[in-house]
């Protein structure tokens, strides 16, 4: 599918050109002495506290950052290509809260939820990365770990973990060693990234500023993952808050690069806005997918790979509400041709996690992947010749070889849990999309099969108690 | 002749010149300070948190209000004989240890001070004892404290915890905001009152300190 855009050329150049000018006028403050002189020794300057980076050396090392990488899935499936805008789906994470699976009541967020939603996004099928919402049982030490561990150990599928500071990266990567079998395989063929949110607007705090050095040298795939609210920490204007959150990303992209060039980097910006009669924080539809889709054509004129916040919506239960918000900040991703899909399976501003949401998720995903899929325009999908066969022997498509060909080939979307049987074959259970989406989620998380060996098992627990101390 | 309702109108108007001229002309025209404040800033102001309790207003709006009236408050204030205009309480408030997100709680900050509290902002990043000092040295009557990390939401018990240490729990009202809190969480740490927004976090210092 050819993209579909929502900026002409010239006006990604000027959002450009408006990011540039940010960065040389206004430039950026950080907390972090490594920071600066990291900026300040490659030709940025310092002025009145706030570092000024000047256009030619943005440009410079935005071209350093690779177009594509690959993250590997550790069984026999293909690996995935960053990059390809082929459009992956990637768990929500950051979610305080759960709907309980039995209850569907809110509730908070257990590390057993890491481990069922882990399980359940690696048996979904159009899921692809693994997430971690914010367990409240896991002690403060070693909480990085454990989270990392837990998601590896459920699943096959890479993973992604938004990360405060660096602290228990040396644990990290003593277990990215052990599964890979070195840090140098881990970096060749990595199944993990990791994101750094700087703080909107233009701030790189000290931890977040040293994580981004930290991550670049221990060549991990870093993700730049500021956020900023339309009209609170960014304009009010859209396209204004697009520009500020893409000069975010780019001194991210831009610091790593200068670490380590060629580090696979992702550019995951995230505009979202507050309601103006309360001030809650809303990631909501259709802003948040449209900022999302200027985003992705900024990242595409970098050639970067790109993430948004495609599944996110303001709705607290999976019902209409969460569908049609949902869609509309998919569809925006989606058509606009995006790496990588966020927030699968939240709800309420991806505050709260929700396992029938996620096998929805799957389904909207799968149907996403249908229609992005290239119209091949060839003279046998054309079929004009098998037109004129049913025609003048008077009988149907039914019987057509071409018919059965394209049928298997998948010429139609096949939908896992949606339902089209007649209303006479519904009508027997009745049953909402939410109700059988639970329903699922159940049954695929009664069977578990291990995914690593017990001595790597024996391995990750002794990581996780030495984190802990 | 200035109109105290003309003073109120500008300051529904979110107008900061025309209520800092008119203030002047009240000062000038020797009016009771007490009453331009009381009947013709707080009243405009007033009308301001109907109209956006009702959502016929938004917060950037209110905001502009706040500043208009303070701005008529400025010149005012100094004329007062003390005690001649009751703040609706006072407010310490601030973002908890290791958590540097600022604008949620500035945000209730300035609708609490558009509601007529007098607000203490502390800033991000606050130590336990910080929270607690700042209380006492303002003679608060309640400590705000907001988290949005998930992370930092803890360190809201630790400050009610070292208020219990130090006998001081009954002497502060405590309410924690920031998205990942919950009424639930609240009342697990022992906090007096929680608000899921902005707006609501006025009304919850309102109803705290009635009752």
């Amino acid at each position: 599918m050819k993209g579909f855009t929502f900026l002409t050329t010239e006006e990604v150049v000027k959002v450009h050109d408006a990011t540039l000018q940010i960065l040389e006028n206004i430039g950026v403050s950080s907390s972090s002495e490594k920071f600066k002189e990291l900026l300040l020794s490659n030709g940025c300057k310092e002025e009145n506290g706030r570092i000024k980076l000047p256009a030619d050396i943005v440009n410079k090392f935005l071209q350093k950052a690779p177009s594509t990488f690959k993250m590997r899935r550790r069984d026999d499936e293909p690996d995935l290509e960053i990059g390809a805008r082929i459009g992956y789906s990637q768990i929500c994470s950051g979610t305080p809260h759960v709907l309980d699976l039995e209850t569907g009541k809110r509730r908070s967020y257990r590390l057993k939820d890491l481990e069922d939603l882990t399980r359940l996004g690696d048996a979904l099928p159009n899921i692809d990365i693994v997430s971690c919402g914010v367990p409240t049982d896991v002690d403060e030490h070693g909480y990085m770990t454990t989270e990392v561990a837990t998601m590896l150990r459920n699943t096959s599928k890479p993973a992604r973990v938004p990360i405060e500071s660096t602290v228990e990266l040396p644990y990290i990567k003593e277990l990215l060693a052990l599964i890979a079998g070195g840090m140098d395989e881990f970096r060749e063929n990595p199944f993990l990234y990791l994101e750094v949110s700087p703080l909107s607007p233009l701030d790189f705090a000290g931890l977040p500023a040293d994580a981004i050095i930290e991550l670049a040298q221990a060549g991990i795939p870093t993700g730049l993952i500021p956020c900023n609210m339309m009209g609170a920490t960014g304009p009010m204007s859209l396209i204004g808050a697009v520009a500020q959150q893409n000069a975010e990303v780019v001194t991210g992209i831009v610091a790593a690069q200068m670490v380590n060039p060629g580090l696979p980097v992702i550019m995951s910006p995230r505009v979202t806005f507050i309601d103006m009669k309360s001030g809650a924080g809303l990631w909501a539809a259709p802003e948040v997918g449209l900022a999302g889709a200027c985003s992705i054509q900024l990242a595409q004129h970098y050639n970067i790979p790109v993430s948004v916040s495609a599944f996110s919506v303001a709705s607290k239960v999976p019902d209409q509400q969460s569908g049609y918000e949902r869609c509309f900040n998919y569809i925006c991703a989606t058509l606009a041709g995006c790496d990588i899909y966020a927030a699968a399976g939240s709800l309420d501003n991806a505050l709260i996690a929700c396992y029938g949401q996620l096998v929805i998720d799957s389904e909207i995903a799968s149907m996403g992947k249908r229609i992005t899929r290239k119209i091949e325009v060839t003279d046998e999908a054309l079929a004009v010749d098998v037109i004129a066969e049913v025609v003048n022997s008077k009988s149907s498509f039914l019987e057509q070889k071409h018919t059965r060909k394209f049928l298997r080939a998948g010429e139609l979307w096949a939908p896992q849990i949606s339902d089209r049987s007649t209303f006479a074959h519904w009508n027997e259970k009745g049953e909402s999309i939410a109700q059988k989406a639970r329903n699922t989620a159940a049954d695929l998380l009664k069977t578990r099969e291990p995914i690593m060996e017990p001595a790597a098992e024996k391995e990750i627990d002794r990581i996780i108690q030495s984190a802990r101390k | 002749m200035v109109s105290l309702e003309k003073i109120a109108q500008a300051v529904i108007e979110g107008d900061v010149a025309t209520v800092k001229v008119l203030a002047q002309e009240a000062i000038d025209a020797k009016m009771d300070p007490a009453d331009v404040i009381n009947n013709g800033l707080i009243a405009g102001m007033n009308v301001v948190g109907q109209r956006f309790k009702y959502g016929e207003m938004f917060v950037p709006e209110v905001l502009m209000c706040a500043k208009a009236m303070h701005a008529g408050m400025e010149p005012l204030k100094p004329l007062l004989v003390d005690g001649q205009v009751d703040t609706s309480g006072k407010v310490v408030l601030g973002t908890v240890k290791g958590d540097l997100h600022d604008i949620g709680k500035n945000l209730v900050g300035m609708l609490m001070e558009a509601g007529g509290f007098e607000v203490v902002n502390l800033g991000v990043d606050i130590e336990a004892e910080d929270f607690i000092s700042a209380a006492k040295e303002n003679n608060a009557n309640i400590i705000a404290m907001s988290a949005l990390l998930t992370t930092t939401m803890l360190e809201m018990k630790d400050v009610i915890e070292m208020l219990e240490e130090e006998g001081l729990r009954d002497n502060y009202k405590v309410i924690v905001g920031g998205a990942p809190v919950s009424q639930d969480f609240a009342e697990e740490i022992g906090a007096d009152g929680f608000a899921p927004d902005a707006a609501s976090a006025v009304d919850l210092c309102r109803s705290l300190l009635a009752g």
